[in-house]
């Protein structure tokens, strides 16, 4: 699964990075996604998977999808 | 003194070539502590209304905050203010960079500049030390060119130096200043101002040190240093130093409020070849900073490739990379660098400039103007080549350039037809790069703001809708609510009024918007410690949010006596259709609950619902009843 964070959340992950490639053995949630990253869920504005938004509940991602997380990021 | 400041204004009469030195007290200053708030209280009090911005009696106000100069992250900054040429209300721009701090170094908060020289002249200040100089040899020149002969001239390689490139000569009406070639007064006009004024440049070197003139400097040194190493603690402050700006553009574009084409979608097919990894392989050559700040977000870049950029005038920020990009339909970044190059040398407000281009694009595929009008350019959305003639005939005011350097409202009324349609702009001033379809606080920012459209006092709806992200925790100590982001009301307004009187605050005392929280690492309580450390004044956060207020209030007197009111309170009608496309299809803004929030907003802040005047009741709280007899209420 490929996996992009938005703005600061490459903060977040130890490699600071805003691509990641993460192996997938099955299909994962979002919310268990986010967990296993350490990434926390209220700096989630924006979920997207294979380019269309989903919420971050009740949405199960396999290997081969693109998966985005963007930040509430304001002005600038 | 020993509050902050030396209590110094210098008085400039251009027409007259003299200087003097006026002296202001700690009461005074407590009310009106720099920037922002001090610009606004002398142009009320001094410039007569309707007078004409580019006429010789219009006021130029340079005002440095409060803080400018301390030795803390994002304390760089300083406010331009004079009656707007591009909106005829209340104009103000700040800039960080150096400049700030070294007039503050030499002992002055602000410099007020009346009339006009008789020929092109330049300032000189070093310490006490003041004098008008000639600077006929420098009119027409590049900034490069002038800094480093004012440098030359006076023998001081490290004199700091504000000034205009042509647009500001030519009276484009959203020319900008330039200080050390890489910082911009970008908005409303105040380049022009300059410019009306025969003033090219004002050179400044200070030996003085911001540590003596404060109460008690041990603190502010702490603090500085505890920011310092906070900056890759944090991610909102870590995201400015590795992203940037630039950063935002792929965030925007997922939510589907990217303003693309002239505000007509949401979303940039072309987004990827302006992200800022491709900013980074293909433009960065280094990062740069302000005065004394460990963000360090500043950009510079180096383009040998389909264009050539050279790393002087530095690097694109968002609004310029979304402005140039996908707001005319142009995917390559190395255009949009080497058209943010072109209007940093000429001194042109990137956004009002990029904005202004992209209305003409929406004409010309309309047909309202051709190639006739446009002396052959094919202004296509998209066509990057014609973009950047366009923006060279505006500087120079040659052709169709002569027009749009008017700004797109008024190029519309001479276009007529739909043209007025396509010129998204509030009160004669372009939008940001900011799309309130999508957050609709912004939006109020648009619509309300004194200056006109501006993305900086609003509060970006998105980072107040989750009580445990970051940046809502950081606005905690300011009381506001989380709410859904596109959702209007009661509660909306009273959020957008308490985060609008704090980054006036921010741009009374010197703050950089990326600085203090919620953008940011510095938190509300160190502010305030930070206020009580420079002053030694009892002051609650209360107090600061009543600054901010009182500097708003200002503003808008200033607007209600130059003849605006709540019908220049409004959106460009293109805001409240629906967007065709993307994740936000379907999502306008309801004009009914907009405006009742407006009126809602003018119910909390005390104005009139049609004049938009601040009432007797509310000027006196904030202490400044003395507009309540300006303005007869
Ligand atoms: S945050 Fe960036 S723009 Fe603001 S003062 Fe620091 S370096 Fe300058």
């Amino acid at each position: 699964m490929r996996l992009y964070l938005g703005s600061y959340l490459s903060w977040y992950v130890p490699q600071r990075l805003s691509r990641l490639e993460i192996p997938l053995a099955g299909p994962i949630s979002l919310m268990e996604l986010l967990a296993q990253l350490k990434l926390p869920p209220a700096e989630i504005s924006i979920a997207a998977v294979n380019g269309i938004l989903v919420p971050l509940q009740d949405t199960q991602v396999s290997d081969g999808d693109l998966v985005e997380f963007h930040p509430p990021v304001g002005g600038g | 003194m020993s509050y902050g400041t030396r209590g110094r204004i210098l008085r400039v009469d251009l027409t007259q070539a003299s200087i003097r030195i006026e002296h202001f007290d700690e009461a005074f200053y407590r009310l009106y502590p720099g920037g922002k708030a001090l610009a606004g209280y002398l142009l009320l009090r001094e410039l007569a209304p309707g007078t004409d911005a580019l006429a010789p009696e219009n006021l130029l106000v340079i005002a440095n905050g409060l803080l400018t100069g301390a030795p803390i992250s994002a304390s760089t900054r300083f406010t331009v203010a004079a009656r707007s040429p591009l909106t005829g209300a209340y104009g103000e721009s700040e800039a960080g960079g150096f400049w700030g701090p070294e007039l503050k170094m030499a002992g002055f908060d602000a410099i007020v500049v009346s009339g006009r020289a008789a020929q092109p002249t330049y300032l000189s200040i070093r310490d006490d030390n003041i004098e008008l100089r000639d600077a006929r040899e420098l009119w027409g020149r590049e900034p490069e060119e002038v800094q480093a002969r004012i440098r030359a001239e006076l023998g001081d390689k490290q004199v700091r130096v504000l000034q205009i490139g042509i647009g500001g000569e030519n009276l484009v009406r959203y020319a900008a200043l330039t200080n050390e070639l890489r910082h911009f007064n970008g908005r409303t006009g105040m380049g022009a101002v300059m410019g009306s004024k025969n003033l090219k440049a004002i050179a400044v070197r200070g030996t003085g040190r911001y540590v003596d003139a404060v109460h008690d400097a041990k603190p502010i040194a702490a603090l500085g240093r505890t920011l310092g190493k906070r900056v890759k603690e944090h991610p909102q402050a870590w995201d400015m130093q590795v992203k940037g700006t630039p950063g935002l553009l792929t965030v925007l574009n997922a939510a589907g409020m990217l303003p693309t084409r002239n505000f007509r979608e949401g979303v940039f097919e072309g987004v990827a070849n302006l992200s800022w990894e491709t900013y980074e392989k293909d433009l960065l050559s280094a990062r740069r900073t302000c005065y004394a700040c460990a963000i360090r977000c500043k950009r510079e870049v180096k383009v040998d490739d389909r264009y050539q950029v050279g790393d002087t005038y530095g690097g694109p920020e968002y609004e310029t990379v979304e402005g140039f990009g996908g707001n005319c339909g142009v995917d390559d970044l190395q255009a949009v660098a080497k058209a943010n190059e072109l209007c940093n040398r000429y001194t042109l407000d990137t956004i009002s400039t990029s904005s202004t281009i992209a209305f003409a694009m929406e004409c010309f595929e309309h047909g309202l103007i051709g190639l006739k009008e446009t002396g052959g350019l094919d202004l296509r959305f998209g066509n990057a080549e014609a973009m950047l003639k366009a923006i060279d005939l505006i500087a120079r005011r040659v052709g169709i350039g002569d027009l749009l350097a008017q700004g797109s409202k008024r190029a519309a009324q001479v276009i007529g037809g739909d043209a007025p349609r396509f010129a998204m702009q509030v009160k004669g001033q372009e939008l940001p790069m900011h799309d309130p379809r999508g957050k609709v606080g912004v939006g109020l920012g648009y619509a309300i703001g004194e200056l006109g459209a501006d993305h900086l006092y609003a509060a970006h709806d998105t980072m107040f809708a989750n009580p445990d992200s970051v940046a809502f925790k950081g606005a905690i100590p300011l009381d506001v609510a989380a709410l859904p982001v596109r959702e209007l009301g009661g509660a909306k307004a009273r959020n957008y009024a308490i985060l609008e009187n704090w980054n006036s605050f921010g741009n009374a005392v010197g703050f950089c918007y990326f600085g203090p929280a919620p953008r940011s690492f510095i938190q509300v309580d160190e502010v305030l410690s930070l206020v009580r450390s420079a002053t030694g004044w009892d002051m609650e956060l209360a107090d600061l949010l009543r600054i901010g207020e009182r500097a708003i209030n200002l503003a808008r007197a200033f607007n209600v006596l130059n003849g605006f009111s709540r019908h220049d309170d409004v959106l460009p009608e293109r805001l409240y259709q629906p967007l065709e496309s993307g994740p936000l299809a379907g999502a306008g803004i309801s004009k009914e609950d907009f405006q009742q929030t407006i009126d809602e907003l003018y119910r909390l802040k005390g104005w009139d619902p049609q004049t938009t005047a601040p009432t007797r009741a509310r000027l006196r709280e904030l202490e400044i009843e003395w507009v309540a007899d300006l303005l007869g209420v």
